[in-house]
């Protein structure tokens, strides 16, 4: 009995290890005991090596050359037969024999193809979990506690001209600083923004954004894109609200306007304005000059206002400015700047005109409601225009009792 | 009698045991039960009144985490690649299936099967190429199934 023999006993006793010989002519001369349960056929001497092992088959080039090769041995892993999974290995035995050994991994095959099953099945889930959050047009994100970006959708990263998650990370893109309070991190971020949509500018595009804690160590942010939609809510709140002649709002607009500015309680002046001897231009030049003057008219009182200041058309040749300043007085030098400049302006047909202007001054926290501020500077006009037009007058608040602190 | 070994090569989950399972026991079982290692089937078929033995390895998918080995590929005449329509990343990857392949093999023989078509509509199987080679592939609902085995059984053994 050879070495490998004695060797091979003590193996094949612990009922691990089965094997075949097979000799020259590719036929079976030799079996271990156990070796039967593992074949589909009955197992006998003489029998065709492929009958048993077709694993063998196309690899007759291997079945050739070990019986030339002393330290010959190939192994074809994790074979399932007969219900049994196995390694089975080809190697040397003598010149004229070769070994199939074949070792029983039933056991430990079954836990890993358990183990593969839980891992395909987690893979399969992941990406169809992927190709759901891929497939949101919103740009989605997710920060860690060290307050690192890890991971992004697809939308993020085509938004930020990303070929992958790593090259995300490498960029580190701070949205955080394009909120518009002083925020310095994704996690102060999401503390000001927790439960609410908030506004997020970059670049030319605005975006509606939210954020949720997903649980104590990570954010996810949800970045909408809504720069089409407020562009056509602008364009479709101007045809709705801007008078079709002057361009100017009109003053269901500007009404809205001015409840918004009373709330923020801050000081402005509110300015009717009116052209002076308007009716005479339509008599003596018609109206449709009439309709040219009230528009040149509207343009220099737009081009000389300030961005965030307020200009509507109240109707005929009236209209009604907004001022903010701190400071009533700097409020009537800019009023009378824009009367100087009403008066010297060239208009295209008609050469000169003059404007009349009456104007409320709306203090800090005082009463004053739209409507009172409205019939303030309207009589402050009519002084104007009865004390000869041209010229700018302001009526005051009166104080009833304790009514205004 | 002539027999060749052929193998079903393919991502994870995309049917190819039960391709071979429809094609050798004519039957089919819904439950994803994931092959580990290398199982072989043995189907005869009678070609021009000849009869041929296939030996069909069903070779377990390629995962992203471990690659199909090599070795099993040594000696095959042909192979079915085998994709899945319901996910296009498994038919994207069989074109570096079948290069692998065919490095070990060079002067074999392959036909593709889009499988799991019981998925699609009508009109969704138009986007799915209608090459010479390439079948549109049911196991559940036996559609093509003889034909992508016989198609390279064929093949091979008319070569």
């Amino acid at each position: 009995m050879t070495n490998i023999q004695i060797i091979l006993n003590a193996i094949l006793s612990k009922n691990i290890f089965e094997y075949l010989l097979i000799d020259r002519e590719l036929k079976v001369c030799h079996t271990s005991t156990g070796a039967h349960q593992y074949m589909e056929y009955a197992l006998q001497k003489g029998d065709d090596i492929f009958m048993h092992m077709p694993e063998f088959l196309g690899s007759e080039d291997m079945l050739k050359e070990v019986f030339e090769t002393k330290d010959f041995c190939y192994t074809f892993k994790t074979v399932q037969k007969n219900n049994y999974y196995m390694d089975v290995s080809l190697e040397y035995y003598n010149h004229d024999s070769a070994l199939i050994l074949l070792q029983n991994i039933t056991k430990i095959t079954e836990v890993q193809q358990k183990l593969l099953q839980h891992s395909n099945e987690a893979t399969l889930l992941y990406r169809a979990l992927q190709k759901i959050v891929d497939a949101q047009n919103a740009l989605l994100f997710v920060t860690n506690s060290a307050d690192e970006i890890e991971f992004a959708n697809q939308s993020f990263l085509y938004y930020f001209h990303a070929e992958n998650l790593d090259e995300i990370k490498e960029k580190s893109p701070k949205l955080y600083l394009h909120a518009s309070r002083n925020i310095k991190s994704y996690n102060e971020l999401h503390a000001y923004s927790e439960g609410r949509e908030i506004d997020l500018t970059i670049g030319n595009d605005t975006f509606i954004m939210q954020s949720t804690a997903i649980e104590e160590t990570h954010r996810l942010f949800t970045l909408s894109k809504v720069t089409d939609m407020y562009e056509r809510t602008k364009s479709l709140e101007a045809e709705i609200e801007v008078d079709a002649l002057t361009g100017v709002y009109r003053k269901k607009y500007f009404d809205l306007k001015l409840e918004q500015l009373l709330k923020e309680k801050d000081h402005f002046a509110l300015i009717v304005v009116d052209i002076d001897n308007f009716k005479a231009i339509n008599d003596n030049y018609g109206h449709t000059v009439g309709d040219e003057v009230l528009k040149e008219f509207s343009s220099l009182l737009r081009e000389n206002i300030r961005q965030g200041d307020l200009v509507a058309r109240w109707g005929g040749e009236e209209f009604l400015l907004t001022l903010k300043m701190d400071d009533f007085q700097k409020a009537m030098d800019r009023i009378e700047i824009l009367r100087k400049t009403i008066a010297q302006h060239a208009f295209k047909h008609i050469r000169h005109l003059t404007a009349s202007f009456g104007v409320s001054w709306r203090e800090q926290c005082n009463c004053d409601d739209a409507n009172s501020l409205l019939q303030r500077a309207d009589e402050a006009l009519y002084q104007a225009k009865n004390k000869g037009r041209n010229r700018v007058i302001a009526k005051e608040f009166e104080k009833r009792g304790n009514q205004c602190t | 009698m002539i027999r060749k070994k052929i193998l079903l090569i393919g991502d994870f989950h995309v049917g190819k045991t039960s391709l071979i399972r429809r094609y050798v026991d004519h039957a089919f079982d819904d439950t994803y039960l994931t092959t580990i290692g290398v199982k072989i089937s043995r189907k005869k078929l009678l070609l021009d009144h000849k009869e041929y033995e296939l030996l069909i390895w069903d070779l377990e998918g390629a995962t992203p985490q471990k690659s199909i080995p090599k070795t099993y590929y040594r000696g095959a005449s042909g192979a079915v690649f085998v994709g899945d329509v319901s996910r296009l990343e498994t038919i994207r990857n069989l074109d570096a299936h079948i290069a692998a392949f065919k490095e070990v093999n060079p002067d074999s023989v392959h036909v593709i099967a889009h499988n799991k078509a019981d998925l699609l509509q009508l009109d969704q199987t138009n986007r799915f190429q209608n090459l010479e080679n390439t079948f549109l592939t049911s196991a559940k609902e036996d559609i093509n199934v003889d034909k992508i085995f016989t198609t390279l059984a064929k093949e091979i053994f008319h070569d």
